[in-house]
């Protein structure tokens, strides 16, 4: 058998998927490893009973229809994939603060629709929340003309034609809405979408959030029909229909370089196998564990040891056997709070932070058997906010603990009766991702967003972060961060790369 | 405050913020992953492998065996990993050429797993080639490669009744006994009522055990069933719906159902007359599927073998598979190492890729996912041909 390949892919998270399935319709050839027996990493499903379980996925922004297609839609339409996407009609999502300074509010879908729905939970705020809305187009025009410069755009350009751009930029959301005059409620409610991104919006940068949050106002939220293992097969579809191989239960353990320094491959299954180049859905501390130290630039292992994880999850999936009607719940997304601020949010996450409540029948009726509905419910937690003591044979009460508090929890604020309901029900904690990831902590955000390593700042710093030559990453933990949209569109990103250097045309 | 306030050269200091973040971080190998709280529990709850040593056997009634597994420590297990009652080990076998896996319920106290010993009772059936083979070669001493605990047969506090009612037949007794242990030991909170069928007292497996664990524990009952001799105080006949509601709680109760297929086809019928609603009835089959030939959906007129031309990470090979024979078997019988734990249909972890040709997979153990369907996905350990095959079968992972 050849050993030899143009291009390995390791690990196929949503980014890997992405990635290999673009060098192999470009006819590289192409070896997609995979440590798991199926694809997707977070992107994929369980069973229970009678029950098919979403296990990672709320929804995807920035995808589109066939009419009016956005980058995730262009992604999977450029490649020959075509999953079923279904639409969250209606409203975006509804936020609920608990306590006396509450709000129950649902924001509507739309420019116009989503500014009207603020300002009719906050009157007056409408200009202001329009002003900042209206910064997307100007951040996309300084970015048309950045990469028209290929990343070199003159100074005196950008301070004369794109300050509003700097300044968004630069900035954190909460200093961009507070320029733009939101009123603090208006803010307060704008920046539910936080735990998206994992971190707290006086922190987040301004244009990362806006990035999101436009594509989700005007494209609304989208989710694949059955579940995300369907959008990870149809992606497998595609790199199988293009020659490529795919290889389950190979789990990589080293990674190869060359003298010069360059990657030569990967170790699976106690065997070496060759490429060309080596895209990595592996977050870059697993891969340098797995790499001879002395192949990785110092300032490369400086940068993995100055970052901090990504934020984690506590997840709970209930089977019930009643339908959302019959349940009295008519959102998909209701998120839940303990109080009105980001920051208080993320800083009380494990007692009543922040907590996302979703009924996937209220887009996808027939996503569970008649009779019958599912809720998932998200905690963003650190990996680190795991009790240090828990043992092995506590686990399962840690689990079930946590699960009773969120549903009673649930059931008290939207005013419900879920407990007498379930038929099935699974958690899912830092640890599961651990140990279905594999990351540190188990974090499924890869590095954190924090102040000094946001979007803007990782875009300038690429060459020098990435700088062991042919080793290429894509993933929750590279650039845009976590995230469906992200990952697939950062996976195609670096393959065109790749393909570009290896076919020659660049 | 207005946003021309805001100094847009603050952007131009991100990235030298940045650089001087990095430059001040030291080039220090980094952590490894298992020095993380949450990596250590996974590690430790889901080990990929278990390499155990046979360390006591017994003999138990009905031609069973109990063997008594502890951590092989030269091989590189330190400690075993907790289970829940209910869960079983995927046991992998080496018999010839063949390598094949199976799937046995632990039948010791999860406490027990803390003090390193699991136990599997294994009952020699006839005609069972890892069940002969087990009771011929395994000795004290042997070495035994099991994997993590598996399985969702357990009892679930936010699902299920506070009284479980176990209906179980003969060996498929194992689960139960780990599971009035966890009671006894405080590890689960609940009552247990075990309706056990078998033939004779005499047949009955763990009968000491259980009369002691119902005798020192208030929440734990037994009731036997026998089928073919009458006993006084103690039921005769089969495990009917009447029967049921005899020993049930009059409040809600889950009804814990294990049993090989023979047995399973009557008692379900007994069970669906109760009207219980779904959430209260929680299923194990014990033992694999067979004879697809007796289903309704099965079509007329199926060669009685084919040619199944099998990928594996780049090697690939045609083998022949009788109709009536899971293609699992099928790939064991022809010395194929292929991936499976459950080997009815649940657990998915044969899921493999069905690249042309035609299968049958019975309804009552198809535990397929909504998009398999769509992209051609099949578990082989529930897949009978209906024709020449190609499929892709993930390796064994090494």
């Amino acid at each position: 058998m050849d050993k030899h390949f143009d291009v390995i892919v390791v690990g196929a998270g949503n980014g890997g998927l992405a990635a290999a399935a673009n060098t192999a319709k470009a006819g590289l050839k192409t070896l997609l490893l995979e440590k798991h027996n199926i694809p997707g990493g977070c992107a994929t499903s369980f069973r229970r009973g009678r029950f098919e379980f979403e296990p990672s996925l709320h929804e995807l922004c920035s995808v589109g229809t066939a009419d009016k297609p956005d980058l995730v839609y262009k992604v999977f339409d450029d490649l020959g994939a075509k999953p079923n996407w279904c639409y969250e009609t209606g409203h975006l999502f509804r936020a609920i603060v608990k306590g006396e300074n509450g709000y129950d509010v649902r924001l509507e879908a739309g420019i116009e629709d989503f500014c009207n729905s603020v300002d009719a939970a906050v009157p007056g705020s409408k200009a202001s929340v329009r002003k900042f809305v209206d910064l997307k187009p100007k951040i996309d025009a300084a970015i048309d003309y950045i990469y028209a410069t290929k990343g070199n755009p003159n100074g005196l350009v950008m301070l004369l034609k794109h300050s509003d751009f700097m300044r968004t930029a630069g900035h954190s959301v909460e200093q961009v809405m507070t320029a733009c005059g939101i009123p603090e409620k208006a803010q307060n409610i704008i920046c539910t979408y936080w735990g998206y991104l994992g971190v707290p919006t006086d922190e987040l940068n301004a244009m990362h959030f806006l990035n999101m949050l436009y594509g989700y106002m005007v494209d609304g939220a989208a989710m694949p029909k059955h579940r995300s293992h369907e959008l990870s097969l149809s992606l497998i579809d595609v790199i199988q229909k293009h020659g490529g191989e795919v290889w389950y239960n190979s789990e990589v353990t080293q990674f190869l370089y060359n003298d010069d320094g360059s990657v030569a491959g990967v170790v699976a299954n106690e065997e070496k196998l060759y490429s060309k180049e080596v895209i990595s859905n592996v977050i870059p501390h697993n891969v340098f564990n797995m790499s001879q130290l002395d192949k990785i630039p110092e300032q490369n292992l400086k940068l993995a040891n100055a970052r901090e994880f990504g934020i984690s999850v506590v997840t709970i999936y209930l089977g019930l056997d009643c339908t959302a009607e019959e349940l009295g719940l008519e959102d998909y997304t209701v998120f839940i709070m303990g109080h009105p601020n980001p920051r208080v949010q993320h800083d009380t996450r494990a007692e009543d932070g922040l907590y996302i409540v979703n009924c996937l029948n209220n887009v996808i009726p027939d996503s569970s058997p008649e009779g019958t509905c599912t809720l998932f419910f998200t905690m963003p937690i650190f990996g680190h906010d795991v009790p240090k003591d828990l043992k092995p044979q506590d686990y399962k009460k840690y689990k079930n603990d946590l699960a009773k508090k969120y549903i009673e929890d649930a059931e008290k604020v939207l005013g419900i009766s879920i407990m007498p309901h379930i038929e099935e029900i699974s958690v899912a904690t830092p640890v599961t991702f651990a140990r279905y990831l594999g990351t540190p902590e188990g974090t499924i955000y890869g590095y954190k967003l924090s102040g000094w390593d946001n979007l803007m700042a990782r875009i300038a710093g690429e060459k020098a972060d990435y700088a062991i030559p042919g080793l290429n990453f894509c993933g929750g933990h590279y650039i845009r961060g976590d995230g469906y949209s992200c990952a697939y569109i950062m996976g195609d990103t670096v393959a065109k790369k790749v393909v570009k250097r290896l076919k020659g045309g660049a | 405050m207005a946003l021309w306030k805001l100094n847009p050269m603050d952007f131009t200091k991100m990235n030298p913020t940045r650089q001087a973040k990095i430059k001040a971080a030291p080039a220090k190998p980094l952590p490894a992953t298992n020095s993380y709280v949450p990596n250590q529990i996974a590690n430790a709850l889901h080990p990929k492998v278990q390499y155990l040593k046979v360390v006591k056997i017994e003999e138990e009634a009905c031609n069973a065996k109990r063997y008594y597994l502890a951590p092989n420590e030269e091989k590189g297990t330190k400690a075993l990993a907790w289970f829940s009652a209910g869960q079983y080990l995927s046991i992998t076998l080496k018999i010839g050429s063949m390598a094949l896996t199976r799937p046995y319920s632990l039948a010791s106290s999860p406490r027990e797993s803390l003090e390193g010993i699991y136990m599997l009772t294994i009952q020699k059936v006839e005609g069972g080639l890892a069940s002969q083979f087990i009771h011929d070669n395994w000795q004290i001493g042997t070495e035994v490669t099991a994997s993590e605990p598996l399985g969702n047969f357990t009892y679930e506090p936010l699902r299920d009744a506070t009284t479980v009612v176990a209906v179980v037949g003969g060996s498929s007794i194992t689960p139960f006994r780990a599971l009035a242990m966890a009671i006894a030991d405080g590890d689960e909170d609940c009552d247990l009522t075990i309706l056990y069928g078998s033939r004779t007292l005499e047949d009955t497996i763990f009968q000491k055990d259980l009369k002691e664990l119902e005798a020192n524990c208030a929440r734990i009952k037994l009731v036997n069933i026998f089928s073919h001799e009458e006993r006084e105080g103690h039921e005769h006949g089969f495990i009917t719906a009447e029967l049921i509601k005899k020993y049930a709680p009059k409040g809600a109760f889950s009804l814990f159902v294990c049993g090989p297929q023979v047995m399973r086809k009557f008692v379900d019928k007994e069970i669906e007359t109760l009207g219980l609603r779904k959430k209260f009835i929680r299923n194990e089959l014990f033992g694999e599927y067979f004879g697809p030939a007796k289903e309704a959906d099965y079509p007329e007129n199926v060669a009685p073998a084919f040619k199944v031309t099998v990928r594996i990470a780049g090697t690939e090979q045609t083998i022949t598979a009788p109709s009536d024979v899971s293609l699992l078997r099928s790939l064991e019988a022809a010395g194929i190492a292929a991936p499976a734990h459950c080997r009815s249909g649940e657990c998915g972890w044969c899921h493999s890729k069905l690249v042309s040709g035609d299968i049958y997979t019975p309804k009552s153990v198809d535990g397929r996912r909504e998009a398999d369907l769509l992209y051609g996905y099949i578990h082989p350990c529930c897949s009978f041909p209906l024709s020449d095959l190609v499929i892709e079968v993930p390796p064994v992972a090494k």
